[in-house]
């Protein structure tokens, strides 16, 4: 057998408490792709950041065609052929494209040579079969683009071994085919591939081998001819899968109705273009969609968050497009937001300040303007045993809980007033598998109770699984609805990507 | 990632190694400068600390930096940047001045609360205008609030030197009229405790201030929300709790207790206005404020150093030949070292336990 | 007319924009690189001093020049050191840099000058005679016989304006200022690039304060530069973080402060504008300039935030 171009040997790494990775192996073959799959907080990242140098490893040793290797930092790697495609986009948004993918390594004099960057940028596309106009600003181009620039700078400074970590997060299923595309033709061409993911589907459908991490050690190594998407989950998880997808229930009169709503993106421009959709109690309505295409804007306008330039938001009959989030929420609205730590918590505040943030000025935990310590204390402490909040200290920070514990926080000071009408906004991102578990068994409870609720997840398997009825949002509208039971995952995906059905594209 | 505590580095520790590296370096300057920081600080600290009568001055310069302290410290706990203290605190004192002047006779029981509400509705007002600036237009209260400081100081040449406020001076400074014996605070310390004392009933004020900001803060609700508003804004504003309103009523708060200062100023100390009226508290304010971490009794005592650096300082000038403004040099580094307390966080992290070998 | 377009009045206005601009266009390359540095008043009032001092001690005009540029140079070196390698407050330690240097030079000024002021035989930057231009009406009086160091900084914009978008070192600055971890993850030094551009905002300041000292006052009195490098900064932001708006934006506040002079004792239908007033204009005309604009420029997307590399 060859040798390995990559070779990575008992790898340790420890972030305070945290024991990221325990000697973890991973051996790579060049002309592979290379699948490292695991659950969130496996260390497929930090493992991949070590080989990147982006961290040391405090143990173990890196081999690069088969040779020993220091990799102290991003330099270092760059040397020794190795390019990472972030999860996040590293891209300066006022930048060209061409600009972007030569940055750091521009050539020629201390003049910038703007025509010859962007000749060069355009030879190398065309060498891999990638297409992006070179003069576009980054802030300009869609996310599949912006993924392209990335792996345009990853080859242009010619690395052989390419890691993509969760390359698929924000695209379309269309935008996947097409990435997954250029992956193949990088391969023929010579490079190795390892692909971060935790999509099964995706290691099936485009990988020659894969590692499997569970809790930073390594879980399995594969042959994907050999073998079958359960037993990959099941090296994943540890154990089989529960499978929840839902029954219909008992629903109720419409509790959301928005017609026509419009409203602006933070860029200006519109980021709704008349939405209508409607949610009864007892129902959960599923937002498909890429991330960006207005669903973070519609969940605002309903709380009041975002001006509302056009259009009817009723809650329980009465319209609140034009309400503060206030009002909004008095008439029995809760919201789980996108970004728990920075929107849905005060982090240096304690668990049971936490508890009561929207309702400091009412009774109980509050009289004339005067703030009721003991009441909050004991209710934050009913609250956390309730939520099963780990530890069930009301005088905790919330800062130090894990993103899972965070989450109750918020879930159960959302739904512990009984609202009427639940907008929830990528309710599981970050979560493991089991906090997920448990976020929807309460959402799904909330529901037998003959609660709406608008659930907004750029995750398909989350939305099929929880959902009553599936609307798309694409570019600003809803461009289909569809009852849970005709939604596939092949429709959702065309839909998502703008094929509206029986309008040609 | 968490960080790791190190529980000597809370509470009181970085204050005081603060003070301590900075009353070194500046010790170091004065040195350099050809002179005995020994022998200065020895003046410094008999200037603040001396006699009976050095410490009621020293408390007298102590009253308006605690208010002044407790303006910056309720602003920074909603997140927002008061730099405008020293403006507020002018813009207090003008109008103390003008409505305690304006009707003379009347009653203590009257023009003194009247004077007091001017004082402080004014500084309110001026710092109410960084704060609406802030939530309507975006617009920096760093900017706005040093801007005010230099726009305040120019309206009070004009006013004191040829405006409605100017009136004829003994001393022969621009000052407007002298206000009623109504509007006066009188003087806390009798005769025979501490002769000629000016230690007035502004103390009194100050204190309940202090305890009034300690109330706001943590046992009221508008507390909380503007709490909320400084560690977390989009989490309150998702909540109800438009940040907009909290920005322009904590900056108004900010102006209130700045505004006070400047009318204890007036009411207890100069009895009117003059031009240059008490210079610089406003800048003291903002090390009082961050060396006393923005907590009540820590604004007390940082209040108290820096007014005994200040009394002190006056006199090392006379006695030691060393310029006053070596105090300024002290604060600043103080400030300087609170800034980048991270050094002192990682230097206390080597004391504090062995580091491992390997990293 | 004479008072609001003179020759007079426009170069006053030239005079009173320069420290602005060159503050202004320290405040464009720092905070480009994503640091605030509020110390740049500091700065220049350093500047300002050790000007005077080291002309006064070496009797020597380059001298002077250089260690009042190295005065700036120092200031903003303990700003870089407190705000990127210890990720400080940023705005908490400009303000102390800025307390330190208003004690620093007052503190000098008293124990070296205090019977006596600065000396007034002090060697002084020249002023350029435009001798062709003497004839020409409006333009000759207000261009004709400016300091050195006005041409100097017209120079600075041009430079600055093509290095920060025509040049490879210029685009490398703007990256780290709007998406640090990206230039980090491309082999770009953060913390140096971020370094330089601190130290090169102190030596424009600096540069500034000493025109103030060496060229317009010929002295240095306590607290001189009285805000200017704070306006500098709101005309770096009218400016939308270009060295070409920066200077307009300072010709903009330049000219407001000359009409507080030129005004001065001007009668209007039998109405005199008081003079102190008048003199609040240019920091009146900042709040306004800055709530009009802020919303619409875009600022550097990484300001302020310190950078930390990930790993170790």
């Amino acid at each position: 057998m060859d040798t390995p171009i990559v070779e990575m040997a008992r790898i340790s790494k420890r972030f305070g408490d945290l024991q990221a990775l325990a000697e973890v192996d991973l051996t790579v073959h060049k002309g592979d792709i290379h699948a490292l799959v695991g659950e969130n907080g496996a260390g497929k990242t930090t493992l991949m950041n070590i080989l990147y140098g982006l961290y040391r490893p405090d143990a173990g040793t890196i081999r690069v065609r088969g040779t020993e290797a220091h990799i102290a930092g991003p330099r270092d790697a760059i040397a020794l052929g190795i390019g990472m495609i972030h999860q996040h986009f590293m891209l300066v948004p006022p930048l060209t494209v061409a600009e972007n993918v030569v940055l750091g390594d521009e050539r020629g004099g201390p003049v910038l040579d703007t025509r010859g960057i962007e000749a060069r940028v355009a030879e190398l596309e065309k060498r891999f079969g990638i297409q992006a106009e070179p003069r576009a600003k980054i802030e300009d181009v869609p996310l599949g683009i912006q993924q392209r620039v990335e792996i345009l700078k990853v080859l242009y400074r010619g690395s052989e071994i390419l890691i993509f970590d969760e390359p698929t997060a924000v695209l379309t299923p269309q935008e996947v085919d097409d990435l997954f595309h250029i992956v193949r033709t990088l391969r023929d061409e010579g490079k190795t591939v390892i692909l971060i993911t935790h999509k099964l589907r995706e290691v099936m459908a485009v990988s020659d081998h894969v590692t499997v991490l569970r809790e930073g050690r390594n879980a399995a190594h594969l042959v994907t001819k050999e073998t079958d998407p359960r037993a990959i989950a099941v090296a994943m998880v540890g154990r089989e899968l529960r499978d929840i997808r839902v029954r219909p229930g008992n629903v109720g009169p419409a509790v959301l109705e928005i017609t026509s709503l419009s409203a602006e993106s933070d860029r200006g421009g519109l980021a709704l273009k008349g939405v209508d959709v409607e949610v009864h109690a007892g129902e959960v309505v599923g937002i498909a969609g890429v991330g960006g295409n207005g669903q973070s804007e519609l969940a605002q306008c309903i709380l009041g968050l975002r001006k509302v330039t056009g259009g009817v938001i009723k809650v329980g009959g009465s319209d609140v497009a034009h309400d503060d989030p206030r009002r909004t929420r008095q008439r029995g609205v809760a919201y789980v937001p996108e970004d728990r730590r920075a929107e849905g918590l005060v982090l240096p505040f304690t668990l049971a300040d936490n508890f009561i943030l929207g309702r400091q000025d009412q009774p109980p935990y509050a009289r004339r303007g005067i703030l009721q310590g003991r009441v909050i204390r004991r209710e934050g402490e009913r609250l956390a045993k309730e939520f099963d909040v780990r530890p069930p200290d009301p005088d905790v920070e919330v800062g130090t809980l894990s993103g899972g514990n965070q989450q109750k926080v918020v879930l159960g000071r959302e739904i512990s007033e009984s609202p009427r009408l639940i907008v929830a906004n990528q309710p599981t991102r970050g979560l493991d598998i089991a906090a997920t578990e448990y976020v929807h068994e309460r959402l799904l409870e909330q529901r037998s109770r003959g609660c709406a609720i608008l659930l907004i997840s750029s995750e398909l398997d989350e939305i099929l699984d929880l959902s009553d009825r599936i609307a798309v949002m694409f570019e600003g509208r809803i461009v289909a609805v569809l009852p849970a039971a005709e939604a596939t995952e092949e429709r959702l995906g065309l839909l998502m990507a703008g094929h509206v059905e029986g309008v040609p594209a | 990632m968490r960080q790791p505590s190190f529980d000597w580095t809370q509470g009181p520790a970085i204050p005081v190694v603060s003070v301590l590296f900075a009353l070194v370096l500046g010790g170091l300057f004065v040195w350099i400068s050809g002179h005995d920081p020994i022998q200065a600080y020895a003046a410094l600290f008999r200037g603040a600390f001396g006699s009976p009568y050095d410490v009621s001055e020293t408390l007298v310069i102590a009253v308006p930096l605690l208010l002044a302290g407790l303006s910056v410290a309720v602003a920074f706990r909603a997140g927002l940047f008061n730099i405008g203290a020293q403006g507020q605190l002018l813009v207090g004192a003008v109008a103390a001045g003008w409505v305690g002047a304006l009707w003379p006779d009347l009653p203590g029981i009257l023009l003194l609360p009247l004077t007091l509400a001017a004082g402080v509705l004014g500084g309110a007002a001026y710092g109410g205008i960084a704060g609406w600036l802030k939530a309507a237009r975006g617009v920096n209260e760093v900017i706005t609030t040093i801007m005010q400081n230099y726009t305040i100081v120019f309206v009070m040449h004009w006013l004191l030197q040829n405006g409605p406020m100017q009136a004829p001076n003994a001393f022969g400074t621009p000052a407007s009229a002298p206000i009623g014996a109504g509007a006066i605070l009188p003087i806390v310390l009798p005769d025979f405790l501490v002769p000629s004392s000016r230690l007035h009933a502004g103390i009194v004020l100050a204190l309940l201030a202090t305890l009034g900001f300690w109330f706001l803060l943590w046992r009221t609700s508008l507390g909380y929300e503007l709490r909320a508003v400084g560690l977390g804004m989009r989490a309150a504003a998702q909540a109800g709790i438009d940040p907009r309103k909290r920005m322009v009523i904590v900056m108004a708060i900010a102006g209130g207790f700045a505004g006070l200062a400047g009318m204890i100023q007036v009411s207890g100390l100069f009895h009117r206005v003059y031009d240059g009226f008490s210079a610089g508290f406003g800048f003291d304010a903002i090390a009082v404020a961050l060396l006393g971490k923005n907590t009540p009794v820590g604004v007390l005592l940082s209040a108290l150093l820096f007014a005994a650096f200040s009394r002190g300082g006056t006199l090392m000038q006379s006695d030691a030949e060393i310029s006053s403004h070596l105090v300024e040099i002290v604060e600043a580094l103080v400030l300087f070292v609170i800034a980048a307390e991270t050094v002192v966080r990682a230097v206390a992290r080597r004391w504090g336990r062995p580091v491992k070998a390997a990293s | 007319m004479e008072v609001l377009i003179g020759a007079g009045v426009l170069a006053a206005t030239i005079r009173l924009a320069t420290p602005v601009a060159l503050a202004a266009l320290g405040g464009v390359v720092t905070e480009r690189s994503g640091v605030v540095n509020i110390a740049l008043e500091g700065c220049m009032l350093v500047g300002a001093f050790f000007g005077v001092f080291a002309a006064d001690k070496t009797g020597s005009l380059p001298a002077a020049l250089a260690v009042a540029i190295l005065a700036g140079l120092a200031l903003a070196a303990m700003h870089a050191v407190a705000a990127i390698t210890f990720r400080a407050d940023q705005i908490v330690s400009g303000m102390a840099l800025n307390i330190l240097a208003l004690g620093l030079t007052s503190y000098l000024d008293y124990q070296l000058y205090s019977s006596t002021g600065t000396p007034p035989t002090i060697p002084l930057v020249p002023n350029v005679h435009l001798g062709f231009l003497e004839k020409v009406p409006v333009l000759g009086g207000a261009v004709g016989d400016q300091s050195a160091i006005v041409w100097v900084t017209l120079a600075i914009v041009v430079f600055l304006q093509l290095f920060l978008f025509r040049t490879v070192p210029g685009l490398r600055l703007r990256s780290v200022g709007e998406h640090p971890r990206a230039a980090d993850t491309l082999g770009i030094d953060v913390r140096r690039t971020r370094y330089w551009a601190v130290l090169a905002s102190g030596a424009l300041a600096a540069l500034g304060g000493v025109y103030l000292s060496l060229s317009v006052a010929g002295s240095f009195s306590d607290n001189m530069t009285n805000g200017k490098g704070f306006i500098g900064l709101a005309a770096m932001i009218f400016g939308r973080w270009t060295p070409l708006g920066a200077l307009g934006a300072a010709l903009v506040f330049g000219y407001g402060d000359a009409l507080s002079v030129s005004l001065q004792g001007v009668e209007v239908a039998g109405f005199v504008f008081p003079v102190q007033l008048l003199s609040t204009i240019p920091y009146l005309l900042t709040i306004l300039a800055v709530a009009g604009f802020v919303g619409r420029s875009r600022m550097p997307a990484a300001d302020g935030q310190p950078y930390e590399s990930e790993g170790h």
